[in-house]
């Protein structure tokens, strides 16, 4: 049986925190032996995660939980916040056409979890976020 | 990893390079997008984006890159990306923006396609 490697961060939210979360990934996909591209990916997905933790998060509990737990085969990734929530359902898929020549550019993080990753699921309320994503690392 | 981002800028052939090093975060997004509106005069058509020594990006910068793609259209201009890493070329493309810009392996490939 393939060990686990487990990392939690609880991440306050100060300029480019994300890229301590981002090299404790590296670290642990190096040692493992993935693929620079699986990695690449996955670095993509845990900063959207990230950023989207701290734009809901608020004043009152500016804090993002970080939890990986690795495998050769899977990475399993939980970013928890304990903000006002949002609904995901209200979420707009984001179009470039429109985007271009839109003043808001923003909104792509949920897009590119869910097309970089092999399951994503988002559980949000008026005390927090969570958002659990797979992905398969072979 | 270092937060800390470096960029240099060249007009060359009316073509405005744009070199990145570091995490292409919201603050580095704004200052490309910013150092190529206040440099770029209306006769640079095209521009040439060397993402080569920034591996980490966040949809946030991305989106300030859409700018300057939205103002090189707006003069019917190209937009290149060269040395890209394989994560963020596949960013891009999840989000169309090759649609609206083009790729190259190097810096004079790049210049070539706009030659």
């Amino acid at each position: 049986m393939d060990s686990n490697y487990n990392l939690t961060i609880k991440l306050p939210n100060i300029p480019n925190i994300e890229l301590v979360a981002i090299e404790g990934l590296e670290r642990m996909g190096e040692y493992l032996g993935i693929t620079n591209e699986k990695i690449g990916e996955a670095r993509i997905i845990v900063n959207e995660a990230i950023i989207n933790g701290f734009e809901h998060c608020g004043m009152d509990n500016p804090y993002v939980n970080v939890e990986f737990e690795m495998t050769k085969e899977k990475l399993t990734i939980l970013v928890t916040d304990y903000g006002k929530g949002f609904d995901p359902a209200e979420v707009e898929t984001p179009d470039i056409s429109r985007k271009l020549g839109s003043a808001n550019k923003r909104g792509w993080g949920i897009k590119l979890m869910k097309s970089l990753s092999d399951g994503m699921t988002i559980e949000s309320g008026p005390n927090g976020t969570k958002i659990s994503i797979i992905k398969n690392l072979t | 990893m270092s937060g800390e981002f470096n960029v240099q800028t060249e007009i060359r052939d009316n073509t405005f390079l744009i070199r990145t090093e570091g995490y292409i975060n919201n603050t580095a997004g704004e200052r490309i997008s910013k150092l190529f509106s206040e440099n770029s005069a209306s006769e640079i058509k095209n521009a040439i984006f060397d993402l080569e020594k920034s591996k980490v990006i966040n949809s946030i910068g991305i989106s300030y890159l859409l700018e300057v793609i939205e103002l090189l259209n707006e003069r019917n201009g190209k937009i290149i990306f060269v040395n890209l890493d394989p994560s963020i070329e596949k960013t891009f493309k999840i989000m169309g923006l090759f649609q609206f810009a083009q790729v190259s392996e190097s810096l004079d490939a790049a210049m070539q396609q706009l030659a």
